[in-house]
């Protein structure tokens, strides 16, 4: 406040400057119940008497909820049974766990054969890991490796999870996704210790080096792995003996890598200006969309062995994902559809007054910024996905649903309904709840990139 | 300078064969690209329709629509046309589709009713009810639809008493027990025709004077109340016809009969099981859609409307509501969409809607896989293209408004 101010404030009051020096009271304390726990609880649970009443039947029912799930779920629970009688036998309100804890192994893996389990957690734990460089701040090198990662990881871990006989080609396929693997590794190595990426320390030690010669030394890389790895040979897997969450994390992970690419391939078709590549497109996406997935997967099992030449069968498990597919792409195009008509028009002309035609204006200034804006409605098409895998336990896939189902007609534990669906419930919220929560965390940070 | 040799040399200049510059023209480009792509789907389809002859014939199956008119032989546990094994497999479709529609149009009153409470009640000043709306959105629509339609099945309605100790709710009117759910039924007599169209006339006439009562606003801004006069035309003239007819009305109450409850309407287990599933997981992402589209209606709108001098509520139904459906009703609709897609997921737990009884039952017994699967999709996509042709009507409509 300035002097002038002041003096006139005075003036108004009637205080004359000879006054005595102005002391101020001390500040009052603010009206009762308007800061502080109790106050903020009556402002948002007992504002009005109708709010009071409606806040204590609801916090009745919590409690007689949470009570009765401490109960049945803890207190009285049974964890060591052989089966469901002695559960019964020991505690017959509290729910018996020891059955979902027995069948765990079956709930991850399904049948696969137990000495070989350690394929399925190695093949986890490369994704993993090949994934950490991408969430890492401190890693500059993110689109190879993701590009490494979607291309090659496929390779190499069909043969893992299957195995058998490999011959030549499949030795140097999924050689790639290993020799990749270690690159990225290398890589995230020397950017951690280091600070700088493989290809920027080299250049410091030899001067200039060329994309070429990075691609040499990547190729003597997978040259002396497919030496290695020809060695090497592990057990036969069969389709049917898959099962449980690995099925699952599958289906569902062949869907969204297959998904992604496709659907920005049928949305750039839906908007190109030639008439026969639009219809196609137009028709693919409409048709995909209009039924339900559970049409789709009766489709692939029953007309495609119609489709097949004579001594070709697909099994199971790869009809579905045929079918997950093809239906995750058309849900995927009118995700990136969206996001390409979220682009002003201006982009293009500018694009175009550049001189660039039509793959680079897509390419280089329609797509980045397109993708950028898409990627949480990405997400949650994902997480749409992921529960949709479900249904592939009703073509008799033995995926965690179907295994939780199986559970619950085994002998041993016929009629144990809630406790295995429970687990299976919690590991899907679990899932669906942080790639929701992870969508919401990029929406906020992007949006906030673009003020 | 304007030598022929200079002109020679410019890029469109004769130096460039025609070959080059036929390359580059986008028309021809585009010409090239079609009949690419429409070689390959001439030749995929051509591939794909002999291979499926050769397979087929091969196996000695055949084709055609006839087997619509044989005797299906099997069935039906839940139909609500009549239905008889020996009637043939062109009815059992329609039972399919009839049944499908029955619980989709069921589930979708019920999700709209519960979406819109929970949606307003994630927006209650009320911290506990809040957050109770939001925990029950975030669990339902983190979980998968067909987990919870067997959590519903196998966890609540089979483990319902037998007939003998069923439930009896509101003395006997409604029946719960682990052979389904019954309901008194109305039985129209002979004369209640006139009572129907008593209540279509009674219609009409509310309709007319809503009208009146809207034209008399527009022109003197004096809003009418036309409830009274609605409330005699609606309920009292129909009443007083009703019992002027002679109360031409039974009800056909459930009563244990044997080993279970006959008389009234009666739907199964797995319908319950599948229209509470499909009302909860849809009421979840139906509260979100409200939530947001409330919250889009700008603050400044109902500050604007309060400082107008409207109170609270007329706020709400004039200024608030009308903006936010805008926003509400294209996902609301698309939702519907949803709900009638995901009600196929009825044949996990054998209800026999299209899928289970067509795609599955009729396939098994008569084979015919192309035609079945064919008819099958043709039906989901005559649904959905209907739904979103009524969506782009509504579009254009709110758009017109607009602008």
């Amino acid at each position: 406040m300035s002097d002038t101010h002041s003096e006139t404030d005075m003036a108004k009051a009637g205080v004359t400057r000879d006054a005595e020096p102005f002391n101020p009271k001390p500040a009052r304390l603010p009206p009762g119940l308007s800061v502080g726990p109790l106050a903020w609880m009556k402002q948002n649970l007992f504002a009005t008497w109708l709010d009071t009443i409606i806040t204590i039947i609801c916090a009745v029912i919590i409690f007689m909820l949470v009570r009765h799930l401490v109960t049945w779920g803890i207190l009285d629970s049974v964890w060591d049974a052989a089966n469901r009688r002695e559960c019964m036998n020991k505690s017959p309100e509290g729910a018996c766990w020891a059955g979902p804890r027995l069948w765990f192994h079956q709930f991850i893996y399904g049948l696969y054969n137990v000495d070989e389990r350690w394929r399925v957690n190695l093949g986890f734990f490369v994704l993993v890991a090949w994934m950490v460089p991408l969430f890492l701040s401190r890693v500059t090198v993110k689109l190879p490796t993701a590009a490494g990662l979607v291309l090659t990881y496929p390779l190499f871990t069909s043969y893992l999870f299957y195995g058998g006989e490999k011959g030549i080609f499949w030795t140097i396929v999924s050689a790639l996704g290993i020799a990749c693997f270690i690159w990225a590794m290398i890589n995230l190595l020397l950017e951690l210790f280091a600070g700088k990426p493989l290809g920027k320390l080299l250049e410091q030690k030899f001067g200039m080096i060329s994309l070429k010669s990075r691609m040499l030394l990547l190729l003597a890389l997978w040259a002396a792995v497919s030496i290695v790895w020809s060695g090497v040979e592990l057990e036969v897997v069969r389709t049917v003996r898959w099962g449980g969450l690995f099925v699952t994390m599958v289906v569902a992970g062949i869907g969204i890598t297959f998904a992604l690419p496709a659907g920005i391939v049928l949305a750039l078709g839906r908007r190109s200006k030639l008439p026969l590549i639009r219809i196609v497109c137009v028709v693919f996406i409409e048709v995909f969309r209009s039924v339900p997935l559970i049409t789709v997967l009766f489709m692939a099992t029953t007309m495609v062995p119609l489709f097949l030449p004579e001594g070709v069968t697909f099994d199971k498990l790869l009809r579905a994902i045929i079918a997950v597919c093809l239906f995750a792409a058309a849900y995927m195009a009118e995700v990136v559809r969206g996001g390409l008509q979220s682009i002003p028009r201006g982009q293009y002309e500018a694009a175009a007054a550049m001189g660039l035609g039509y793959w680079r204006t897509t390419g280089l200034i329609i797509m980045p910024q397109a993708l950028k804006l898409m990627i949480p409605n990405i997400l949650s098409n994902f997480i749409g996905l992921f529960k949709d895998t479900t249904l592939v336990a009703i073509i008799g896939l033995f995926d965690l649903l179907g295994m939780v189902q199986a559970m619950s007609e085994a002998t041993d534990w016929i009629g144990l309904v809630d406790e295995p669906y429970l687990f299976a419930a919690l590991v899907y919220f679990i899932g669906c709840f942080a790639m929701s929560r992870y969508a919401r965390h990029l929406e906020n940070k992007l949006s906030t990139e673009h003020r | 300078m304007n030598s022929p040799v200079r002109a020679g040399n410019t890029a469109h200049g004769p130096e460039r064969s025609r070959f080059s510059r036929m390359a580059s023209d986008p028309k021809i480009r585009g010409l090239v690209a079609q009949a690419i792509v429409g070689t390959l789907i001439v030749l995929a389809g051509y591939y794909l329709v002999s291979q499926t002859i050769y397979n087929m014939e091969k196996r000695g199956l055949t084709t055609g629509f006839d087997f619509l008119s044989s005797t299906a032989g099997f069935s039906i546990g839940f139909h609500l046309i009549d239905y008889q094994p020996t009637d043939t497999f062109g009815r059992v479709f329609l039972v399919g589709v009839v049944n499908t529609l029955f619980v989709s149009v069921i589930a979708i009153i019920f999700a709209t009713l519960f979406g819109f409470i929970m949606g307003i009640a994630r927006l209650s000043h009320n911290w506990l009810i809040a957050r109770l709306a939001a925990s029950y959105v975030e669990i339902v629509r983190n979980t998968p639809l067909l987990l919870q339609i067997f959590v519903w099945y196998l966890g609540v309605f089979t483990l319902l008493p037998p007939p003998k100790q069923a439930f009896e709710l509101v003395f006997g009117v409604f029946v719960l027990n682990n052979r389904g759910f019954y309901a008194t039924a109305a039985v129209p007599g002979e004369l209640f025709w006139i009572t129907g169209i008593a209540i279509i006339a009674g219609l009409a006439l509310t309709f007319m004077f809503r009208r009146a009562a809207r034209a008399q606003r527009e022109a003197t801004g004096d809003a009418p109340s036309y409830a009274w006069k609605a409330l005699a035309v609606l309920v009292a003239a129909p009443a007083a016809v009703f019992v002027l007819t002679g109360a031409p009305l039974t009800w056909e109450v459930p009563t244990l009969k044997g080993f279970n409850y006959q008389g009234g309407w009666a739907v199964p287990p797995p319908f319950l099981a599948l229209l509470i599933a499909l009302t909860v997981y849809t009421s979840a992402f139906i509260a979100e859609i409200v939530r947001a589209g409330i919250q889009s209606v700008g603050k400044g709108q109902t500050e604007a409307a309060l400082s107008l001098g409207l109170p609270r509520s007329r706020t709400l139904k004039l200024v608030v509501i009308p903006q936010a459906m805008r926003a509400i009703i294209p996902p609301l609709i698309s939702q519907y969409l949803n709900i009638v897609k995901n009600s196929s997921l009825a044949v996990a737990i054998a209800y026999p809607d299209l899928v289970g009884l067509w795609m599955q039952t009729s396939l098994n017994q008569a084979g015919r896989a192309i035609e079945i699967v064919a008819t099958t999709m043709l039906f989901y996509m005559v649904v959905s293209l209907s739904i979103s042709g009524l969506l782009n009507i509504y579009n254009r409509r709110v758009q017109l408004q607009e602008r």
